[in-house]
Formats: structure tokens, C-alpha cells, sequence
């Protein structure tokens, strides 16, 4: 039992790595991409640029243009910071013979070693120290390394812990049993690509110092191979990437797991397009490394092509066979094993002629194509046939691409009929396309009406156009159409539009009140708001005469007043008397003015100033009748 | 029966002629008069309908306010209930007879459209 488990596993894996091997690699259309990127670095505004572009440029093969210059610039904008000279030593070293110390960066960077600063800071003054020749304490970067990552553990941190342990002297296995841990914290996106929260620098800062630190430790980094290929998917899929540090990072990553000594990603790549037709049979994979560099001698095997429709195995166990001019693409006659039209997905195996464990993805790689056919119309007939089938259809026989050498007659009793069936070319046999259609068009006004046809269980298409019943659709325009038969399908080589026939169509008349096409986007008729009716009103004179009859009780109120004896003339001459009264009076008229056109703000207002003269008058005269009336008693 | 009844009106007509002050007259014969008129838009309202129902409603209310407020001020203005008003001239009550007659008409006449 013992002894199956890791089998077990093994397969396990295995299957889990299916769909996982890159489909793609950096090509040289990418590799110019980041060359540009590189180079519009310069003028360098700062070290650090002048470090990732002078040094990409070195990954991708390319000299540094003018190094003195280069040089010169670097001396100018290195500034008296950590990362800053580690930027500038970089980029020096690189260069060759170009010398930029200045006494008092020892110190700083010298400083910058303690178990309080950042990890990023502690591994880049090691570096630099480093690659200016000046003497380091291993033992001491070490500690403050370990100490720094006990405060800040992100994935960054670790990066830069990586890449200066596979520098440092010394045990540092620490560092390296960090990695599985780090490798644990990513983040799987659709089961395909692992990333660090942080994006492609991060990850790629990650796993390209955990390849130089493993690489140091001599012993392969503890990362399952399904997630270094998951990683390298992710890389391959930022490969447009525009930011330099982004650009800079990545290209390391990706030379990395080309170079290293444990694992290095396959990519297989379609390099035929994705129809296969006779006309090119073959179907080309590229299997290469990430950066598109030859694996060497290979066996490389179709494991399987699957139909995806109907999931019919067409190939098994077929070997490619390498093309003479390039060792890296293998080709194979995938229409040698006569394979039905359709998409399939191609399983490829790959085997290195000399035995490499390093190589991953040596099995499940998959590759899509899909297979075309030419189409032949065949037993086409068309005709006019009776609504009632009281007569047999005259029908008339085509081949194509002749057209019906007489018009077709129709009139709103009769329907049109087509049949036709669509043969593959290659098998013989009959078939169905994804759009068959047939359009007609006025001869006159360019309308096009176009109808789908169907085909039934013997794969015969057919029309059935009922001229009576589809006047609508045609706007009841009589007159001539030509009529056209359109056949397509993604996986039809030769898709066609055949003028069939012209059709002479009578529609009924009198109903031919239709909608104009552009009437479509003409105004539209104003929108009336529709108040509410007022109700039926009384005749004014019977509204006039309550209005008189309500008013009369006044007369009665003046004549009851006579008669008790009002006495107007003992009414107080004085000015609050007289003021008060026409105040007041005043009030009432503004009353009058709001009912007829103020509003209530305005009259508020106006109420305001009047209420303050009456309000006075009204006190002075009140209180002088009272005590006059308090002096009568 | 009938001759009493008119008895009973002559003498209590008698009576109110007699003893009622002036004042109170006047104010009843306003009343009277607020009083038909309020009557009249009921049986315009009754025979017509209702329709400027907000013109109606502010010209009844305002009757109505107005009879009120004249109850008010006759209550206040009485000799008889002078204990129970103390410290309430008839000026002082005729004044906020007006107050009160200004703040009905300016929503009356808000209402009525």
C-alpha cells in the first residue's frame, strides 16, 4: 500500500497540470516591445531606471547604448540613499569600467544594516556593498534580514530577503524554508494563474529569488511543479507589460525559469493557424522555453484530438514530426487520419530525447484547431406552387452559380418553394451550415427582406415563402426581387452568396398603408397636456342673483342699526381714529390684491409694514376710549 | 296656545328693547346679519351645487369665523359676565376681535382661489 501512494500522487498531479502548460512564449515581436520599453528609459532621470533599463537591455541581449555616457549620467543622479546607490552600483556593475564610489556612501549603506530598517533597505545596502567591493558582515546582514522579516513578512519583503540571501555567505537555509511558506501565501486566479497581491513586480520579485536563492542552496525550491506553471502562465499573460521596474522584473523571472537548474516551463504554441484546411494540412506546434529558446531534441507526441462536439477521438498517439528548418516547430498531417469538419482539442505529449527532469509540462499541453471544409450546393430546385397544393409545383433544377434563366411569377395565391441540400466536398456527405439564408431584394427601392431556412432530418434546406401571408413583411410592394441564397459557417471554407432567381411578386392591393421606413426617426406629434375639464357651471344670472341676495343681509344689518340708534356722530376726530380706520381698511384692500394677483410672500410682507402703523393707532384709540369711558364712571 | 306664544315673544322682545344694553344690540344685529348670510350660501350651496368648492367652503367659513368671533366678543362685552372677565375691558376684547378678524380673512381669502 505504502509503495502506491506516491504513485498515486504522481498521477494525481499529473492530472492536475492538465491545461496548465503555457500556450505561448516571448517572441521576438514581444522582445522588441520590451526592447522599446528599455531604451525610451534614457535619458535616465534617476538611478534606478538607469538600473532595470541598462540591465534589461543586457537580459535581452542588448549592449547598453554608449556605456561612457551612460556612465557619466549615472554619476550625476545617484543620490546619497540606499536605494539609490544600489540602483546606480547595479547598473555599474554592469557597464564594466565605470566607477561611481564616493567615500561617504560606505557609511550609509554600512548604517543602513540594522535589525530596524526595512527589508528592502538591508537587502539593497548588501548588494550594494556588494558590487562596489567594499567589505560586508554576512553574519550581521543576516540577522537584521531575519529580524526586519519578523516585522514586515509580505511577499515583497521576501523577495528582497531572497535576492539578497543568494548572495550572503553562510547558512541560509532560513531564508530558503521561508520559500514554500511565501509560495503558499498567492493567490490562484481561474485555476490557471498564481499572483501575489502586489501584481507582476511582486510575484515576479518572488520567484526570481527564490530561483537564484535555490540556485545558490544547490537544491531545487520547494514549489509544487503545478504552481510554477501556473506562475509561469501568469508571467506570460502581463507579457505586455509597459512599466519599466514591471518590464525589468519580469524579464529576470522569466530568464530565470529558462536558466535555472530545476525547473524550466515548456510552452507549446500553435504555430499553424487555426484552420486546418487540404490546402494545409499540417498542423505546427513551437515547443520551446518561455523565452522561445530551443529545448533541444524532442519527441513530441499528439496524445489525442478530441472532436468537441461530439467528443470523437480522431488521432491517438501520433508523433510530430520536426520541421527541417527550425528545430524548435513539429508538425504533424493532422487530415491524414480524414478527421469530420468541427473544432478539436489536441493533447500533446512531450518527451526530451535525452532524459531532462527539469523540463515541466512534458504532458497535457493543448492546442485548439479546428477543421474547415468546402461546401457544394447540390439539388437545387425552385418553383411557384399553389397556397391550396390543388397543382404539383412547377419547379425548375439549378447549379450553381447559374441563376433561373426565367422570372418566377408569384402572386398572393401562390408560394415560392426552394429546396437544396449542402454537400461536404471533401467526405461526400451531406451536411447543415450554422446560417443558411435567403434574402430577396427589390429591384427597385433596395429593400431587403431576408428569411432563414430550415432543414428537416434528410438535411434537406428548405424555403417556403407565402407570398399572401408575408405581404406585410414586404410592405405590399409588388414588383421584381432578386433572390439570393447565403450560406455560411465557421468551419466553411468557401461561404457563398448566389443570386439564385428574380422573382416577380404580386402582393394584394388597397392594404398597402404602411409605416415609411425613415418615417421611423420624423417627429412625433406634440404632446398635449390635457387639463382637467371644468365642471358645468350655473347660469350667471342665478349665480348673479344669490350674489345680490347674499349681500342684502348687509341692508338689513344697516337698517336694524338705524334703527337701535348707532351713533355715528359721536365717532373720535382724531388722527389714531382716522388712522386706524384706514389702516385697517388698508389691510382688507390688501386682502383684495392677494385674491386677485399677489402671493402669499408678498403679502406677508406687505401685511408686515401695515400691521405696525395700525397696530399702533388701533392701541392709541382704544386706550383713550377707555379711559374716557373709565372717567365717565 | 297662539295668543300666549305671541304674548311670550311681545314680552320677551319687550324686555330685550328695554334692559339690553346698545352695544350688545349692535353686535346682535350683526350677528343677525352674519347669520342670513351664512344661510343664504348653505341654500345657494343646497340648490346649485358645490362648484368652486374652495370658494364656498372659504365664503361659509368665513361666516362661520365671523359668527364666532362675534359670540366672542359679545360674551366679553356683556355687563352681565363682567365677574367672570375681570380685567378684560371691552376695548381690549374688541381689539382682539379685529386681531382674530385679520388672521381669519388672510386664510379665507388664501382659500379662495
Amino acid at each position: 500500500m505504502a509503495k502506491v501512494l506516491p504513485f498515486v500522487g504522481l498521477l494525481s498531479l499529473a492530472v492536475t497540470v492538465y491545461g496548465l502548460i503555457p500556450s505561448t512564449y516571448i517572441t521576438g515581436a514581444d522582445k522588441d516591445r520590451l526592447k522599446s520599453v528599455f531604451q525610451s528609459a534614457a535619458p535616465y532621470a534617476d538611478s534606478q531606471s538607469a538600473h532595470f533599463s541598462i540591465l534589461g537591455l543586457k537580459l535581452l541581449g542588448e549592449a547598453a547604448p554608449n556605456a561612457q555616457d551612460a556612465c557619466k549620467t549615472l554619476s550625476k543622479v545617484v543620490e546619497n540613499k540606499v536605494a539609490s546607490i544600489y540602483h546606480a552600483s547595479e547598473a555599474a556593475k554592469v557597464l564594466g569600467s565605470c566607477k561611481i564610489t564616493v567615500p561617504e556612501f560606505k557609511q550609509t549603506l554600512t548604517d543602513a544594516i540594522k535589525d530596524d530598517s526595512s527589508v528592502q533597505d538591508i537587502a539593497f545596502a548588501f548588494l550594494a556593498l556588494k558590487n562596489l567591493g567594499l567589505l560586508v558582515d554576512d553574519a550581521a546582514v543576516s540577522k537584521s534580514l531575519m529580524a526586519a522579516l519578523k516585522t514586515d513578512d509580505s511577499p515583497a519583503s521576501h523577495g528582497y530577503a531572497f535576492l539578497a540571501a543568494a548572495q550572503l555567505k553562510g547558512d541560509v537555509s532560513k531564508f530558503v524554508d521561508n520559500i514554500e511558506d511565501v509560495v503558499a501565501q498567492a493567490d490562484e486566479v481561474d485555476e490557471k494563474y498564481l499572483q501575489f497581491d502586489g501584481g507582476l513586480y511582486v510575484t515576479a520579485l518572488v520567484v526570481d529569488g527564490a530561483y537564484k536563492l535555490a540556485e545558490k542552496n544547490n537544491k531545487a525550491p520547494t514549489i509544487a511543479q503545478d504552481k510554477v506553471l501556473k506562475f509561469a502562465n501568469y508571467f506570460l499573460s502581463r507579457k505586455h507589460v509597459h512599466q519599466l521596474k514591471s518590464a525589468y522584473y519580469f524579464l529576470c523571472v522569466v530568464k530565470s525559469l529558462t536558466t535555472n537548474k530545476f525547473h524550466i516551463p515548456i510552452a507549446v504554441s500553435l504555430a499553424s493557424p487555426v484552420a486546418v484546411t487540404q490546402a494545409d494540412p499540417a498542423v505546427k506546434v513551437r515547443v520551446t522555453d518561455l523565452m522561445g529558446g530551443s529545448l533541444g531534441d524532442l519527441t513530441v507526441t499528439a496524445d489525442s484530438a478530441r472532436h468537441l462536439g461530439d467528443d470523437a477521438v480522431v488521432i491517438s498517439k501520433k508523433q510530430f514530426t520536426v520541421a527541417p528548418s527550425d528545430k524548435s516547430l513539429y508538425e504533424l498531417n493532422f487530415l491524414q487520419a480524414k478527421p469530420a469538419k468541427g473544432f478539436y482539442k489536441l493533447t500533446i505529449n512531450i518527451a526530451p530525447k535525452q532524459a531532462n527532469s527539469k523540463l515541466l509540462g512534458t504532458a497535457g499541453a493543448e492546442a485548439s484547431v479546428k477543421v474547415t471544409t468546402q461546401v457544394s450546393v447540390e439539388n437545387v430546385e425552385v418553383g411557384v406552387a399553389d397556397k391550396d397544393q390543388a397543382t404539383a409545383a412547377r419547379t425548375t433544377r439549378l447549379v450553381h452559380p447559374n441563376k433561373a434563366a426565367s422570372i418566377l411569377e408569384a402572386d398572393y395565391h401562390q408560394k415560392i418553394v426552394m429546396k437544396f441540400q449542402l454537400k461536404d466536398k471533401a467526405g461526400g456527405q451531406l451536411m447543415t451550415a450554422h446560417q443558411t439564408f435567403v434574402r430577396l431584394t427589390n429591384q427597385d427601392t433596395k429593400q431587403e427582406i431576408i428569411f432563414v431556412t430550415e432543414s428537416d432530418s434528410t438535411l434537406t434546406n428548405k424555403f417556403d415563402l407565402d407570398v399572401g401571408a408575408n405581404a406585410k413583411d414586404f410592405g405590399h410592394k409588388s414588383g421584381k426581387y432578386t433572390m439570393e441564397l447565403i450560406v455560411g459557417d465557421a468551419v466553411i471554407e468557401n461561404p457563398f452568396s448566389w443570386t439564385v432567381a428574380d422573382v416577380s411578386l404580386t402582393f394584394p392591393e388597397g392594404a398597402a398603408v404602411k409605416k415609411d421606413q425613415a418615417n421611423q426617426y420624423a417627429k412625433k406629434p406634440e404632446i398635449q397636456h390635457k387639463f382637467n375639464q371644468p365642471e358645468k357651471r350655473p347660469p350667471a344670472s342665478l349665480s348673479l342673483a344669490f350674489t345680490a341676495l347674499v349681500l342684502s343681509p348687509f341692508l338689513i344689518l344697516l337698517v336694524l342699526w338705524l334703527r337701535i340708534g348707532v351713533n355715528i356722530s359721536n365717532f373720535p376726530m382724531s388722527l389714531s381714529a382716522i388712522g386706524f380706520h384706514v389702516c385697517l381698511g388698508g389691510v382688507f384692500v390688501l386682502y383684495y390684491f392677494y385674491w386677485i394677483q399677489l402671493n402669499m410672500f408678498q403679502t406677508l410682507r406687505y401685511l408686515g409694514i401695515l400691521a405696525i402703523p395700525t397696530f399702533f393707532f388701533g392701541n392709541r384709540l382704544l386706550s383713550s376710549i377707555a379711559s374716557k369711558s373709565a372717567k365717565k364712571n | 296656545m297662539s295668543e300666549k306664544l305671541t304674548t311670550v315673544i311681545s314680552k320677551f322682545y319687550d324686555e330685550y328693547m328695554a334692559s339690553t344694553p346698545k352695544k350688545l344690540k349692535i353686535i346682535d344685529a350683526y350677528l343677525t346679519y352674519v347669520l342670513l348670510t351664512g344661510v343664504l350660501q348653505f341654500v345657494y350651496c343646497c340648490l346649485v351645487g358645490t362648484f368652486p368648492f374652495n370658494s364656498f367652503l372659504s365664503g361659509f367659513i368665513s361666516t362661520v369665523g365671523s359668527f364666532v368671533l362675534a359670540v366672542c366678543l359679545r360674551l366679553q362685552s356683556n355687563p352681565q359676565n363682567k365677574s367672570e372677565f375681570t380685567g378684560i375691558s371691552p376695548e381690549r376684547s374688541f381689539a382682539d376681535f379685529i386681531f382674530a378678524h385679520v388672521v381669519l380673512h388672510l386664510v379665507v381669502i388664501n382659500f379662495i382661489g
